[in-house]
């Protein structure tokens, strides 16, 4: 009802004249009746009822949903109006639709990945569970035996649940196919609380030693190999070359980790030798807590198990703690801060966008002085005339955001295309409700705010002096607004811009340290041996030699081996070691190595130095005396003054043995593992030949198999001929995971993905900037002309003129790099978040900060010179009549 | 609240209230015919008055608008302020006397 008269506006009037007529005429009846003739009692009943008109424009004032009626009206009257100017309506969209643009993606990234909760049932309660080793200060995995251990003991935990990731060569039914899966406990599904869409879970049964081989698959594998069939349960896959029955399908979207899984098989199903060694720190546990019970009380309950573990095994569980943290965190990690970061960054661009939109508001309101004069005078209110420049504002805002919004979507991914594996949660950044509501708030607070200041600060004027001197009377007051505003923006970009380059330095910095090898021209990728060769252990030494001198035999190949743990790959083998006959206390509690397990040519193909000694050679056999190469790290700081060649050093495990006694035989170079700014320490390496391996272990290191060629061709250019050689020996043995080391390098500066981004932001702010500049100075050299003519007619040179307004912008510039500097150097102190993006570099590192501010005071200085030039060529006979 | 007041004897169409409301107050009020409708929209608006086309006694379509439940509530309490202000006035007038 209400509605209908907004929506039917017209026979609302018919209805409202009607009432009117019949009142006037029921009245000019009762005075016709009292005696008057009918002219008279017509004129008296109008005069009587006032006016007409007046009396239903207030009528229509009271009908509901006027309001909206006057904003539709206001909007047409917006658009019309801007319509009129399209060269100032296209620069006000495009710089909003640019800031808010850039606003949005930053916003969407962080919303998918830090804020939006985990997809699993009450992903509060989710916990990653490890250990803390307080010797070496970081954390690592539980041990198999110490996750059974916990499992059983806890009370905190309604569940935990243990996984290692682990990837399969898949190779029926269907074609051969490398996929990545998981090893979990029975229970991982449950503690997630994720509901099969098919069968169940792994049992108990299952999930021991020697227990029935099953496997849960992905949905996406159901589908391709089973076609969605519910008879996919209880029939077989071949994984690895041994058949896994399928117990369970999952449902589609269920993801944990970076790598999306394909199969899960069971952890308790695997090698003995290390389900058995609580010196083996290679299972990841996630835990649900128990409604009521916090982390911490947790950790506290934790810490007591741990410590009876710890007494009963001294020898390789002392010196560590519980470490419990909530999984979102560990799968965030410190992406979260970058990301504020960045939002930060975006936001300053905002604010320098705001400040070039709110001064071409300002220009605009100048030149429609006389406008808003006559306007006034016709007898519209203040209010209205704010109003009116407030929905014009916000139609602008609007609009731009909308452009924005494509922006964004287009910006992120191309922004993401180019930046893979840095970001975790990946999948979870796009447009969604909160995302669009983001854009409108933005839009919508910026079109209000920044047109309300202009607005207000035009809307004073009376319509006199308007009138009169046509658009001169409050210009100072004008001006000293869009300076301000000039100076802000002045200012922030230099911040900007410090940044970015701070960034920049730092990726020049990291490219320039030497990591120890030449990580140039190496293709490294896997290779999935068939089954048939690597069955026992010797066959499968003798599979890889032949694969290493097959491959070395192709055309351009220059170098090639294996090694079971790539530089730069995250990969970590690390293990402890010791130098003298006597056994450590606990093994928890001595120095780590980087463990290398190789064949003799790797050095050759890293290109690292060997500095004394030999590496090893092909007569390394298991059955030979057990050799390792260490680096000159491990040299330096363990035999600082003798020859380590012909030393021994001891390692705790070696397949089933303990306390295995090697010859050291060679030093080689050190090389960078994780990364090159050096951030998780230097850590000693010791190089072991992969041939040397006992049998009970092959199996294990034989999955991380990787061979490294060094060519001087290119991957794409490569890979063929090497396929080829590699199918020559076995039709079914799939090539995967091809990545050049430089590749690999590369993605370990992944964390600096905002590199770029910043450069982005910091380049546009720059352009905004120098508009803005450019904008004020032509603006204010155009308002004084006058001024100028006089100045020349007087006898100043054109040089004079050129100097008095570049001046200005010098000025305007300084002022603003001095502000800009010192909010530069107040937020490299308060951002921790940003200095640890940087290396080699400090945050307030004066020569950027110079550099930046030249760079900024150049440009301000070019935006001048413009209209500089303008008013230097300017006749003073025309500049005098100008007016 | 005189609006209403005449409005809750029935369905009465605009030019009546005017009629009225002078005709009770024996023309000491009188009120602008032009700002009775925008008033009368108002309190329409409001939910106190609702409204429909009718006959007259002559035969002709007028709008006659009359009380709704809570224009009834709102015209009693109205009338109830009224009266305690009132009193409330004469008592001081007649005891600063």
């Amino acid at each position: 009802m209400r509605w209908n008269s907004w929506l039917n506006r017209r026979r609302w009037e018919r209805q409202m004249d009607a009432e009117f007529q019949f009142h006037l005429e029921s009245q000019i009846n009762d005075y016709v009746e009292q005696g008057l003739s009918r002219e008279d009692a017509e004129s008296r009943a109008r005069r009587e009822f006032g006016g007409l008109d007046l009396a239903k424009e207030e009528c229509r004032e009271q009908r509901p949903f006027e309001w909206l009626d006057h904003l539709l009206r206001d909007f047409r009257y917006a658009s019309r109006s801007l319509r009129k100017s399209p060269g100032f309506t296209a620069a006000a969209i495009l710089t909003l639709a640019l800031a808010i643009g850039a606003n949005t993606a930053i916003f969407s990234a962080l919303e998918g990945v830090v804020l939006k909760p985990l997809p699993y049932r009450d992903p509060d309660r989710l916990v990653l569970v490890a250990l803390y080793n307080r010797a070496l200060k970081y954390p690592t995995s539980l041990s198999y035996p110490d996750f059974l251990d916990w499992q059983r003991s806890s009370r905190s935990f309604e569940q935990i649940a243990a996984f290692r990731e682990q990837g399969f060569d898949l190779t029926s039914p269907g074609a051969p196919e490398r996929v990545d899966g998981k090893e979990i406990s029975s229970n991982f599904f449950r503690t997630f609380g994720v509901d099969l869409a098919l069968g169940r879970e792994l049992s108990l049964e299952e999930d021991r030693i020697a227990g029935p081989p099953a496997v849960v698959i992905s949905n996406r594998l159901w589908r391709d190999r089973f076609a969605g069939s519910p008879t996919a349960l209880g029939k077989t896959i071949t994984l690895n070359g041994a058949g896994y029955t399928i117990v369970g399908v999952l449902r589609s979207g269920f993801h944990f980790n970076q790598q999306q899984a394909d199969v899960y098989t069971a952890l308790g199903r695997g090698n003995p030798l290390f389900l058995t060694d609580r010196a083996v720190h290679d299972t990841l546990c996630v835990a649900r807590l128990h409604t009521e019970v916090s982390i911490d009380q947790a950790r506290a309950e934790m810490n007591t198990v741990q410590e009876h573990v710890a007494q009963l095994n001294p020898d390789t569980a002392r010196g560590q703690e519980a470490y419990i943290v909530p999984l979102k965190q560990f799968v965030v990690g410190d992406v979260g801060r970058t990301l504020l970061l960045l939002l930060g960054a975006v936001a300053l661009l905002l604010l320098i966008a705001c400040a070039n939109f709110a001064n071409l508001l300002l220009a605009r309101c100048a030149v429609r002085k006389r406008e808003f004069a006559v306007r006034l005078a016709l007898g519209a209110s203040h209010a209205q005339i704010v109003r009116h420049m407030v929905t014009e504002s916000v139609l602008l805002s609007l609009t731009g955001g909308v452009l924005g919004l494509g922006l964004a979507k287009w910006g992120l991914s191309a922004a993401l295309a180019a930046i893979p594996g840095s970001v975790p949660r990946i999948e979870n950044i796009g447009m969604n409700p909160w995302v669009l509501l983001f854009a409108f708030g933005v839009s919508t607070v910026v079109g209000i705010m920044f047109g309300l200041l202009p607005a207000l600060k035009s809307s004073k004027t009376d319509p006199q002096s308007g009138l009169k001197d046509g658009g001169r009377g409050s210009a100072a007051g004008h001006q000293r607004m869009q300076r301000v505003l000039v100076l802000v923006q002045i200012a922030l970009t230099l911040v900007l811009l410090t940044g970015a380059s701070l960034l920049f330095r730092t990726i020049h910095n990291l490219w320039a340290v030497n990591p120890g090898f030449d990580a140039r021209h190496v293709i490294t990728f896997q290779v999935g041996l068939s089954s048939s060769v690597t069955n026992t252990a010797p066959k499968e030494r003798v599979a890889y030699e032949q694969l290493v001198e097959r491959i070395r035999h192709t055309p351009r190949v220059e170098a090639v081996d294996i090694t079971a743990n790539v530089l730069f790959s995250g990969h970590r083998n690390e293990g402890a070691f010791w130098l003298s006959s006597q056994q450590p206390a606990s093994l928890a509690e001595i120095p780590r190595a980087i463990y290398y397990p190789v064949g003799p040519d790797h050095v050759n193909t890293m290109k690292i130095p060997l500095l004394r000694g030999r590496f090893f050679t092909t007569a390394d056999k298991v059955d030979s005396e057990k050799v390792v190469v260490i680096d000159s790290l491990l040299a330096r700081s363990y035999f600082p003054d003798g020859d380590a060649v012909g030393q021994t050093i001891t390692f705790p495990r070696w397949g089933a043995a303990r306390n295995v006694a090697f010859r050291i035989v060679g030093v080689v170079g050190h090389v960078e593992h994780y990364e090159l700014d050096g951030s998780s320490g230097q850590k000693p390496e010791i190089y072991y030949s992969f041939y040397q391996l006992p049998d009970e272990v092959l199996q294990a290191f034989s999955r991380q198999v990787t061979l490294a060629v060094r060519t001087p061709l290119d991957a794409a250019a490569m890979m063929p001929a090497i396929r080829k050689a590699v199918s020559e020996a076995g039709a079914d043995q799939p090539v995967y995971n091809i990545q050049t080391m430089q590749e690999l390098v590369s993605r370990s500066m992944g964390q600096r993905f905002p590199t770029f981004l910043l450069t982005a932001f910091a380049v546009l702010a720059l352009v905004l900037a120098s508009v803005g500049t450019y904008g004020v100075i032509s603006y204010s050299t155009s308002q004084r002309t006058h001024e100028i003519g006089i100045r020349v007619a007087l006898g100043a040179s054109r040089r004079d003129v050129l100097q008095m307004i570049i001046g200005e912008g010098v000025r305007l510039g300084l002022i603003g790099v001095a502000i800009g500097a010192s909010a530069a150097l107040i937020f490299a102190r308060a951002l921790p978040g940003f200095s640890h993006l940087l290396y080699g570099i400090g945050a307030s590192d004066p020569l950027t900060l110079v550099g930046t501010s030249f760079v900024l005071m150049g440009t301000a200085i070019l935006a001048c010179y413009i209209p500089a030039r303008r008013a230097a060529r300017l006749d003073p006979m025309i500049a005098l009549r100008s007016e | 609240m005189l609006i209403l007041k005449v409005a809750a004897l029935g369905p009465i169409h605009g030019y009546a209230i005017v009629q009225r409301i002078q005709q009770i107050s024996r023309d000491l009020l009188q009120i602008r015919q032009g700002s009775l409708y925008p008033a009368l929209y108002r309190l329409q608006n409001r939910g106190w008055l609702k409204s429909e086309w009718n006959l007259t006694e002559g035969g002709r379509e007028a709008k006659f608008y009359s009380l709704t439940k809570t224009g009834r509530q709102q015209l009693k309490a109205e009338t109830a302020e009224w009266k305690l202000l009132c009193e409330a006035i004469s008592l001081v007038l007649e005891t600063a006397e």
